[in-house]
C-alpha cells in the first residue's frame, strides 16, 4: 500500500489532529464523523450535476435555435 | 481503476452534452447551409493601390452593391483607419430580396466588419481579402431598412469613430436610384 | 513538523516575493479596471482621453492577465513542488534567478506600455498601445516585447527549476508514485512549454525584428494565428493551479477528503494533452483559414469541456464528503454544514459556482457558427471576467486567506474581513458579468473607448442598453471596493497587529481513492507530451503551412537588409548545393 511519508503533511491515517489557536477557523473542522471510501456515496452531488446539465442543455438550445438562428440574415 | 458509477454516469452526459453541441453546429452547416468565413477570398497585398488593382475592388464605385445575375450582388468594402469605404458617410446600399457577397480587406491593420443585430460578423485582416455572403429578406412595406456597421477589433486612437451604416432598399427605390 | 515559512525559508521567501508581485500588478490592473469602466460606460469620462483609454486597456490586460495570474502561480507552484516532495530548491540561486528575470520582463513590459501615457519627452517615442493580444500590424516599441520574451524565458526556467526537484527525488524514492501536487504542476509546465512555442517564436523571430526595422512588414494573419495558438491554452495556465487548489486545499477545508487522486490525474493529463490544439477557436470568423481547420478546431474544443465537467463532479463530491463528515444529510441540505464562515473556503465556492456559470458562455464561444453572434462584442469580455477575473482571480484571493499564515508563520488580520471582501467581489461579477453578456448579445462591441456610434442603435432585448451600462458600472464599482478590501487586509496581515497567533501547521488529508488505484500510465509524464504534440502539428501544420504560402513569411514585402544580404545569399548557397548535386 502506498504511503506518504511525510507524516506532518499528510495524514493517512484520517485523524485529524489539527490544533488551531481560538483566532484561526475555530476548534476544528467541524468533523463530527468519519466516512471512508465504500460508506461514501456522492448522492448530493448527483443530484446537483443533474440540475446542471438540464440547465446547460437547455440554455444551449435556447442559444442555438432561438438566439443565433433568430439573429439573421447569417452567413451562407 | 476504479471509477464511482455516479461519476461514470456523469462522465457518459458529459460526452452526451459535446457532442450534441457538436451535433448542432453541424446540422447548421449542413440544414442551415450557414458557411464560415474562410480562405475563399484569397489573399491581396495589403497596399491601397493593389487593393483598388483588384477585380472586385476596382468594379466596386460609391456605395451601391454591383448587380451580378439574377438577385445576386457584390459590395467590396476597404476598411481602413478609421473609416470603411463604402460604409461611413453614405451607406452601402442593397436592394430587398437579394443575396449579396462582401468583399472585405485592409491596407492598414487588423479590423472588424459586423453589421450589428445580425451574424454577418467577420474580421478584417490585411493581406487577407474577406468573402462573406447573406440573404437579405423582402421588406414589410416601403421604407428602408438600417443596419449599423461597426468596426469591433482596436485598430488606433480613433477606433471608436469607426463605424458606417448599410440599407436594404426596396426594389422600386432601387430601380428608381440605378 | 513545522509551518512552511519555518520548514524552508528560502523557498518561503520567493513564494512571498512572487505573490507580492502578483498583488501589486492585481492593483495596478484594478487601478485600470476603475478607470476603464466608469469611461467606456460613460460615468466619468473626463480623466482621460480616448486615446489613453487603449493604453489604460493594454496595462489592465498584461497587468491582470500575464503578470497577475502568472506571478502568483509561480509562487503557488513553488510552494507545491517544495511541499509535495518534501525537499529544497536544488539550486535556491536558480530559484531567484528565475523569479528576478521575470520581475525584469514585466518591468520592461510595463515602462513600454506606460510610455504610452506621455506623448513627448523621454519616453516620448515609447508606447504599446497594442493591447494584451498586441496583433500586428499594431506596433509596439521594442521594449514591450522584448520585456514579454524575458517574462517568458524566466517562467520556462522556473519548469526547468521544478524538474530538477522531482528528478532528484525521484533518485531518492525510487518506486514512489509521484505527489500529486508535483504532479500537477508538471504536467502544467508540459503543457506551457507546448503553448508558449507559438507565441514565442512570433515574438523573437517577427514581431522583435519587424519592430526593430529589420523586416518591413509582418504576415498579419500568421502572427496573430502564433499568438492564439498560445492564447488559448494560456486560459489553462491560469487554471490549473485553481484547479489545484480545489482538488487539494478545498476538501481539506470542507473538512473532507478528495474524491479520488486518479481522477485528478487524468484531468491534468487531458489538460496537457488538448489545451493546445484549439486555439483556431479564437479566429473562427478570420478570412485566411479554411472551414475545416476550424471545425477540427471547435472538436478539439468541445473535447477539452471533458476535464473541467470531470473536475466539477470530483470537487463537489469531494465537498460533500465533508460537509457529511461534519454532519451534513440529505440530498441539498448536506450544503449548510459546509464551512461558509472561512473566507479561503466561501471564496473558492463562489469562484467555482461561477465557472459552472462561464464555462457556459465559453461553450457557446467553442460553437464554431453561433461565433457570428457573440464574435468581439461585450459577451466575450463577461465570460473572461467571469472565468479568469473570478474563477481564477477570486480563488487566489480566497486561497491567499488559508495560504499567508503557511508563507509568513503569521494568521491573517480578520477572517470577517475576508469574508466581506470574497462576497462582495461575487456581487460585483455576477452583476457586472451577466450584463456584459447581455449587452454583447445586442451588439455591444468589446475593447472601444466609447460603444456609443451615430450610425449604430443597439437593441437590448434582455434591457435596455442604459441600464445595462449602469449594471457594468456599479458592478465595477463593487469589484474595486473589494481589491481595496483586499490590499487593506493584506497590509494589516504584514505586520504584528493585534494578538494574532502564530500560525499552526496544516495536514492535507489522504483522498478517498488514492493514487496506489491510479494507474501507472499516467505519470509517464513522456507519453502524454508526445500525443499532445502529434496532437498539435495535426491541427496546426496544415493551416500554417496554407497561410505562409498564401501570403508568404512576412506578408509580402521583404525589409531590405533580408532582400539585399539574406535572399541572394541563401539563393547562392542553394546554387552551390545543386551544382554539388547535380
Amino acid at each position: 500500500m502506498w504511503e506518504y511519508d511525510y507524516p506532518f503533511l499528510v495524514d493517512e491515517s484520517n485523524s485529524h489532529t489539527l490544533a488551531m489557536s481560538s483566532e484561526t477557523e475555530s476548534t476544528d473542522d467541524g468533523i463530527v464523523r468519519e466516512i471512508g471510501h465504500d460508506e461514501f456515496d456522492p448522492v448530493g452531488t448527483l443530484a446537483l450535476i443533474l440540475i446542471y446539465f438540464v440547465i446547460i442543455g437547455g440554455l444551449w438550445a435556447f442559444m442555438y435555435f432561438v438566439e443565433f438562428l433568430g439573429n439573421g440574415p447569417t452567413v451562407v | 481503476m476504479e471509477i464511482h458509477r455516479y461519476e461514470k454516469l456523469w462522465f457518459g452526459l458529459s460526452l452526451l452534452l459535446i457532442v450534441g453541441f457538436i451535433g448542432t453546429i453541424t446540422y447548421g452547416a449542413v440544414g442551415a447551409g450557414v458557411q464560415m468565413v474562410s480562405d475563399s477570398g484569397g489573399t491581396v497585398d495589403p497596399s491601397y493601390s493593389t487593393i483598388n488593382e483588384n477585380e472586385k475592388f476596382a468594379q466596386q464605385e460609391g456605395n451601391r452593391a454591383i448587380h451580378v445575375e439574377g438577385n445576386e450582388y457584390e459590395v467590396a468594402v476597404i476598411a481602413q483607419r478609421f473609416s470603411f469605404s463604402p460604409g461611413t458617410g453614405d451607406p452601402i446600399t442593397v436592394p430587398e430580396d437579394s443575396r449579396v457577397t462582401f468583399y472585405v480587406t485592409s491596407p492598414d491593420v487588423i479590423h472588424g466588419f459586423s453589421l450589428v443585430g445580425t451574424n454577418l460578423n467577420t474580421m478584417v485582416i490585411p493581406g487577407q481579402i474577406a468573402e462573406v455572403t447573406v440573404e437579405f429578406d423582402e421588406l414589410d412595406g416601403d421604407e428602408p431598412k438600417e443596419y449599423g456597421i461597426i468596426c469591433h477589433e482596436f485598430c488606433g486612437a480613433g477606433h471608436e469613430e469607426m463605424a458606417g451604416q448599410l440599407q436594404v432598399v426596396p426594389e422600386e427605390q432601387w430601380e428608381g436610384d440605378a | 513538523m513545522g509551518v512552511f515559512a519555518n520548514e524552508y525559508p528560502d523557498e518561503a521567501f520567493v513564494v512571498r516575493a512572487a505573490l507580492g508581485s502578483a498583488f501589486v500588478a492585481l492593483a495596478l490592473g484594478g487601478l485600470m479596471g476603475i478607470i476603464q469602466t466608469l469611461h467606456r460606460t460613460g460615468y466619468y469620462d473626463s480623466l482621460i482621453s480616448n486615446a489613453d483609454y487603449y493604453t489604460v486597456l493594454t496595462l489592465h490586460g498584461v497587468a491582470m492577465v500575464l503578470l497577475f495570474t502568472i506571478f502568483f502561480l509561480v509562487g503557488f507552484f513553488q510552494w507545491a513542488m517544495t511541499d509535495s516532495l518534501g525537499r529544497e530548491s536544488e539550486d535556491i540561486r536558480i530559484t531567484k534567478l528565475w523569479y528576478g528575470m521575470m520581475v525584469l520582463g514585466a518591468a520592461m513590459s510595463a515602462v513600454a506600455i506606460l510610455g504610452g501615457f506621455f506623448d513627448s519627452g523621454s519616453l516620448g517615442d515609447v508606447q504599446a498601445d497594442v493591447l494584451f493580444t498586441f496583433y500586428a500590424p499594431l506596433e509596439a516599441h521594442p521594449i514591450f516585447y522584448v520585456g514579454l520574451a524575458v517574462f517568458l524565458v524566466g517562467t520556462w526556467l522556473a519548469g526547468v527549476d521544478w524538474f530538477r526537484s522531482w528528478w532528484a527525488w525521484k533518485q531518492d524514492n525510487p518506486n514512489e508514485r509521484t505527489p500529486l501536487r508535483a504532479f500537477m504542476v508538471l504536467t502544467t509546465m508540459l503543457m506551457w512549454y507546448l503553448a508558449t512555442a507559438g507565441v514565442a517564436i512570433s515574438v523573437i523571430f517577427f514581431l522583435i525584428p519587424w519592430s526593430l526595422g529589420i523586416f518591413d512588414s509582418v504576415n498579419a494573419l500568421l502572427t496573430r494565428t502564433l499568438f492564439w495558438f498560445f492564447g488559448h491554452p494560456v486560459v489553462y495556465f491560469w487554471l490549473m493551479p485553481v484547479y489545484m487548489m480545489w482538488y487539494v486545499i478545498m476538501p481539506k477545508l470542507a473538512g473532507g477528503r478528495l474524491f479520488s487522486d486518479p481522477l485528478a490525474r487524468i484531468v491534468f493529463v487531458l489538460f496537457l494533452v488538448l489545451s493546445v490544439p484549439t486555439g483556431i477557436h479564437h479566429q473562427y470568423v478570420d478570412p485566411g483559414i479554411a472551414e475545416g481547420f476550424k471545425f477540427l478546431a471547435m472538436t478539439n474544443t468541445m473535447f477539452l469541456l471533458l476535464p473541467s465537467f470531470l473536475t466539477a463532479f470530483t470537487v463537489v463530491a469531494s465537498l460533500e464528503h465533508g460537509a457529511r463528515q461534519r454532519g451534513g444529510e440529505g440530498y441539498f441540505s448536506w450544503l449548510t454544514a459546509l464551512p461558509w464562515h472561512r473566507p479561503a473556503f466561501t471564496g473558492m465556492s463562489l469562484a467555482g459556482l461561477m465557472f459552472a456559470a462561464a464555462g457556459f458562455s465559453g461553450m457557446i464561444n467553442a460553437g464554431m457558427s453561433i461565433n457570428y453572434l457573440v464574435h468581439n462584442t461585450l459577451w466575450v469580455v463577461g465570460h473572461f471576467h467571469m472565468t479568469v477575473g473570478t474563477a481564477v482571480a477570486l480563488s487566489f484571493m480566497a486561497a491567499t486567506y488559508w495560504f499567508l499564515p503557511i508563507i509568513t508563520g503569521r494568521e491573517i488580520f480578520s477572517r470577517r474581513l475576508g469574508l466581506a471582501q470574497v462576497l462582495l467581489w461575487f456581487m460585483g461579477m455576477v452583476l457586472m458579468g451577466n450584463a456584459m453578456h447581455r449587452a454583447g448579445l445586442a451588439g455591444v462591441p468589446r475593447r472601444t473607448a466609447d460603444p456609443t456610434y451615430d450610425q449604430v442603435v443597439f437593441d437590448g432585448a434582455y434591457g435596455a442598453i442604459g441600464e445595462l451600462r449602469f449594471q457594468i458600472a456599479l458592478g465595477g464599482v463593487l469589484l474595486s471596493l473589494s481589491l481595496l478590501l483586499f490590499f487593506t487586509h493584506i497590509v494589516l496581515s504584514s505586520f504584528d497587529i493585534g494578538d494574532r497567533a502564530a500560525a499552526t501547521p496544516d495536514t492535507i488529508p489522504a483522498p478517498l481513492s488514492g493514487p496506489e488505484h491510479a494507474p501507472a500510465v499516467l505519470d509517464n509524464l513522456r507519453l502524454w507530451t508526445t500525443v499532445a504534440i502529434v496532437l498539435i502539428l495535426l491541427t496546426y501544420i496544415l493551416p500554417l503551412a496554407s497561410i505562409v504560402t498564401n501570403g508568404g513569411w512576412l506578408g509580402g514585402s521583404y525589409g531590405a537588409l533580408v532582400a539585399e544580404y539574406v535572399l541572394p545569399a541563401v539563393s547562392s548557397t542553394l546554387d552551390v548545393f545543386v551544382g554539388v548535386i547535380g
